[in-house]
């Protein structure tokens, strides 16, 4: 089995302090419905479990984020962040300017040093070498939050863990290395406690993958967005539509 | 499971594309632009980028995806709507909450490329689009000169990161094709130019370069109508 390791950040206190307070703006009311929506939707299992929420890929950063909110700030959870689509200083700028407070989420950075990105940010974060062999980082995250390198005090206190995104690992990985990651990568976080972990994917891109994650989930949760055609050709009125499924097992 | 598992079976992950709502030219490129990625609109003047860019961002409106639009042009919105609306596609109402105006002439007239990055990535921060338009690129150019090989890397990795398709219209000479310092770095390049034939100017659309995707090559002919913006004519697919 491949060895992953993950790395501290030890450049975060050089990273350049960014003035973000005369920009910074508040999450508008869509966004703050939906992201009632969704802690309704996921009920009970918000205390652990796992939930699959279905949604377009176009809009996994803007659940991802929503989700970021209600967990970190309507719920006081503490968690941990993978960035595999894009490297984390996006979410964080994210964050910062949608004010959604960094002191309780750490990122494990999964793409950064593959990417070349300049951006600065500011928040916890360790990184991985790549985004290859992904089936073993579930296990690089066991020991790395044993030994005390999460920069979580107790791990008890350990909320959710989330990643950005499990589709995006198909480009570096082949289906039964991301298959098994999902398979270990929850076997992970249950054994943390009651942790809640929500995967985004899209079931009409990546059917496969979605069913695999089936499994193992708690409950589904579908975002939708679809339109319908206005009358006279004018403004197209957006139905956005939330609805849970209870899956298989009862949540936790 | 076991860790020692055999992997096989790899199933290509096609890309997520964006219809552009161009009437022919989706079928060039295997359904849209991709998602995420940096497209460069390149023209000379009336060869239809704005057209083609407001056309972008509409058909996202459609589909409950959120526009942005940089202007560095400083143009007040009523302006831009007034010569806009004179298209069927567009939807005064969608201005605003679909799709995002935003005005970066002033910061252009003392620019700074720090100062521009953080403007730019804080309002796509703030909006979270699908779709970004930045009409046109070009300006920022002649404006940050030295500073302006730099800034466009910088621009263009970050916009790749954004989660959404970029449009970049990029205005040239009648002899050039495309703006050469924007080109390397960009994901495809759509080229409208206009031709004298007969006494008469026509104007073609090329697909030069579109990575990730089997686009048709070769220029096809094209109109502007109220009714659908730019229509590709002649598709010889």
């Amino acid at each position: 089995m491949h060895q992953v390791d993950i790395k501290e950040d030890n450049r975060l206190e050089t990273f350049i302090t960014r003035r973000y307070e005369s920009t910074l703006s508040v999450m508008n009311e869509r966004d703050v419905e939906l992201m009632r929506s969704l802690m309704d939707s996921i009920g009970d299992t918000v205390n652990g479990g796992v939930v699959l929420i279905d949604v377009s890929s176009t809009q996994f950063v803007r659940v991802n984020l929503v989700l970021l909110k209600g967990l970190l700030e309507e719920l006081d959870h503490t968690g941990i962040f993978i960035s595999v689509d894009r490297p984390h200083q996006y979410m964080v700028h994210l964050m910062r300017m949608h004010k959604i407070c960094l002191d309780r989420i750490t990122f494990i950075d999964v793409i950064s040093r593959f990417s070349a990105d300049r951006k600065a940010g500011e928040a916890r974060v360790s990184f991985v070498d790549g985004p290859f062999h992904i089936d073993a980082l579930p296990h690089a995250m066991e020991e790395w939050s044993m030994n005390g390198r999460s920069k979580i005090n107790d791990m008890d206190e350990l909320g959710f863990t989330m990643i950005d995104n499990i589709a995006a690992l198909q480009m570096y990985n082949r289906n039964p290395a991301v298959e098994l990651f999902i398979n270990n990568f929850i076997l992970m976080a249950k054994s943390q406690g009651n942790v809640l972990v929500p995967l985004v994917l899209d079931r009409e891109r990546h059917r496969s993958l979605y069913d695999s994650a089936m499994r193992f989930c708690d409950k589904e949760v579908k975002v939708e967005r679809d339109l319908s055609s206005a009358t006279n050709g004018s403004r197209s009125e957006i139905r956005k539509e939330i609805s849970s499924i209870n899956y298989n097992k009862e949540a936790r | 499971m076991s860790k020692e598992m055999i992997q096989t079976g790899s199933e290509r992950i096609g890309l997520v594309r964006l219809a552009t709502g161009i009437p022919g030219l989706d079928e060039m490129l295997e359904g849209g632009f991709p998602f995420p990625s940096v497209v460069l609109v390149s023209g000379s003047a009336g060869t239809g980028k704005t057209t083609f860019a407001l056309k972008f961002l509409c058909e996202g409106v459609k589909k409950g995806e959120t526009g942005l639009y940089f202007t560095t042009l400083s143009e007040p919105t009523q302006w831009m709507l007034r010569f806009a609306s004179q298209f069927d596609f567009m939807d005064q109402d969608s201005f605003g909450e679909d799709i995002v105006y935003a005005d970066l002439g002033s910061l252009l007239m003392d620019p700074k490329a720090d100062e521009l990055l953080d403007t730019i990535e804080n309002k796509i921060a703030e909006v979270m689009p699908q779709r970004i338009v930045i009409d046109p690129i070009t300006v920022v150019g002649g404006m940050l000169k030295d500073d302006y090989r730099i800034f466009l890397f910088d621009l263009i990795n970050r916009l790749k990161n954004w989660n959404s398709t970029t449009l970049l219209t990029g205005e040239v000479k009648p002899t050039e094709l495309y703006p050469p310092e924007i080109s390397y770095a960009v994901d495809g390049i759509i080229l409208l130019l206009l031709s004298e034939e007969a006494g008469a100017r026509r104007k073609y659309l090329e697909v030069l370069k579109m990575r990730g995707t089997n686009h048709i090559t070769g220029k096809q002919s094209i109109d502007i109508t109220r009714t659908d913006g730019i229509v590709v004519l002649k598709a010889r697919f």
